[in-house]
């Protein structure tokens, strides 16, 4: 059967009845979508240089392949402008490198959700925010990004809720989470800048993520006391898995930690040291395993894991913390992996370009 | 108006179940654990109802490292070589 990414439809030159048309062929998430009319498609197809039947990812299960055709066709159903799509695609490409494990993560009773952060002047050129209600509603390029990715799951991959989509809960971010890394004010270097991609090049990174916990500290006017806050969200009882970890600091805390002359590598570290729980607390609550302490605490053990103590992830590295955020407010956050262990790995894509070609 | 399929249009898979076997009596059984919590030992358990009802013999586990990945195409390979029929599940 020759390959074919281009099947139409045709419908009545109605609108509305377009919504309902997508509706009907469970094309959607819950939500109404866009039409993909093929105006639109061929638009957002000029904005990435393969051709369209190229392969961005394929489910390692069942072989379902993502085209550009296809990721084309869902961001412009997720609302997409047709210059984001080079994110989106990179996004993609991350998710598809085996340690990120999409099938798993997106399949699993867990109820993950992949977390985009954009870094880079990518962020700024195409209006993402990177600022006030980071996580929240009103941003068009946030908003349809992460909406992309869910329209892709599910379209494409069909990973669908309660057939191939286990969730036992799910989390709100499965309908869109995509951040940008804010680079206004922003005391470290961008992530892009520590990924050892070229000087002004952008990058999404991909993290298979729990739900998000707020850590609200207002008082704390040391880098200790607003990190052993962030530090107590990671080893709560619900959260603590040798998994890995984000940390968004709101700009406010982070001029505290970074203004102590605190690095990130500093920050790390102390929340490696102090993101931790006892055996018998883990014990207590029916959570420890010999073979998980056992794999923290054998021969190649980091130097900061503390005998007697399950520690949050496996090394300081484990930890991705950067800023964002409105300036006002000691609201930073903590978002677990959805992996216990080592089932998935951050990964992170240059935007836009061929780094083989740079 | 006219409208683009969003759903995948890869090529044809060539999927297919294993053709089930003729009887179980004096087969091979493969256990292939996946690190789970208590997945071995539900595995086993079930192994011995095997062997107590249909003298199926078992052999040595296999085993992936991640649950929520696809065993490896290595050990499905050895697997297939080894034994009749494989038997796997969560166990937490």
């Amino acid at each position: 059967m020759p390959f074919d990414s281009r099947r139409i439809h045709d419908v009545p030159d109605d609108l509305l009845a377009a919504i309902d048309y997508c509706y009907e062929q469970g094309w959607t998430d819950g939500l109404p979508v866009i039409p993909p009319v093929v105006d639109r498609v061929d638009a957002t197809l000029a904005f990435e240089g393969r051709p369209p039947e190229a392969v961005i990812a394929t489910h390692p299960a069942t072989g379902l392949q993502l085209t550009v055709h296809a990721a084309a066709v869902n961001a412009v159903m997720a609302g997409c402008m047709p210059e984001y799509f080079p994110v989106l695609v990179a996004a993609f490409e991350a998710m598809d490198k085996p340690d990120f494990n999409f099938h798993g993560s997106t399949a699993s009773t867990g109820g993950s959700a992949p977390l985009l952060i954009v870094s880079g002047p990518v962020a700024d050129d195409i209006g993402m925010n990177a600022d006030v209600n980071l996580f929240g509603p009103g941003n068009r390029a946030n908003a349809t990004i992460g909406r992309a990715v869910r329209l892709i799951l599910r379209n494409v991959f069909q990973m669908i809720p309660g057939i191939s989509d286990k969730s036992t809960q799910g989390n709100p971010g499965k309908y869109s989470f995509c951040i940008a890394e804010r680079s206004r004010s922003n005391p470290w270097p961008l992530l892009c800048e520590t990924q050892d991609y070229p000087p002004g090049v952008s990058s999404v990174t991909v993290f298979a993520a729990g739900g998000f916990c707020n850590v609200e500290n207002h008082g704390g006017n040391t880098p200790e006391q607003i990190l052993l806050s962030v530090a107590d969200a990671m080893a709560n009882y619900g959260c603590i898995t040798l998994g890995q970890s984000v940390v968004i600091l709101s700009p406010e805390r982070m001029r505290i930690v970074a203004g102590a002359g605190w690095s990130r590598s500093d920050a790390q570290r102390f929340l490696f040291t102090h993101a931790k729980r006892s055996i018998e607390g883990m014990q207590s609550v029916g959570k420890y395993r010999d073979s998980e302490y056992d794999h923290q605490h054998g021969s190649n053990a980091h130097a900061l894991a503390e005998a007697g103590f399950v520690h949050r992830g496996m090394t300081p590295d484990d930890i991705l913390i950067t800023m964002g955020g409105g300036d006002a407010g000691g609201h930073s956050c903590f978002i677990p992996s959805w992996s216990r262990g080592r089932g998935s790995i951050f990964q992170h894509k240059p935007i836009g370009v061929c780094i083989d070609c740079v | 108006m006219r409208l683009y399929d969003p759903t995948s249009s890869g090529p044809e898979r060539n999927l297919f179940r294993a053709p089930p076997l003729p009887a179980l009596e004096g087969r091979t059984i493969g256990i292939l654990e996946n690190n789970k919590l208590n997945a071995v030992e539900m595995l086993h358990e079930v192994a011995a109802l095997f062997e107590a009802r249909h003298g199926c013999v078992v052999r040595p586990v296999y085993s992936k490292s991640n649950a929520s990945a696809p065993a490896p195409a290595e050990v499905l390979a050895k697997a297939a070589g080894d034994v009749d029929f494989l038997i796997t599940g969560l166990g937490d």
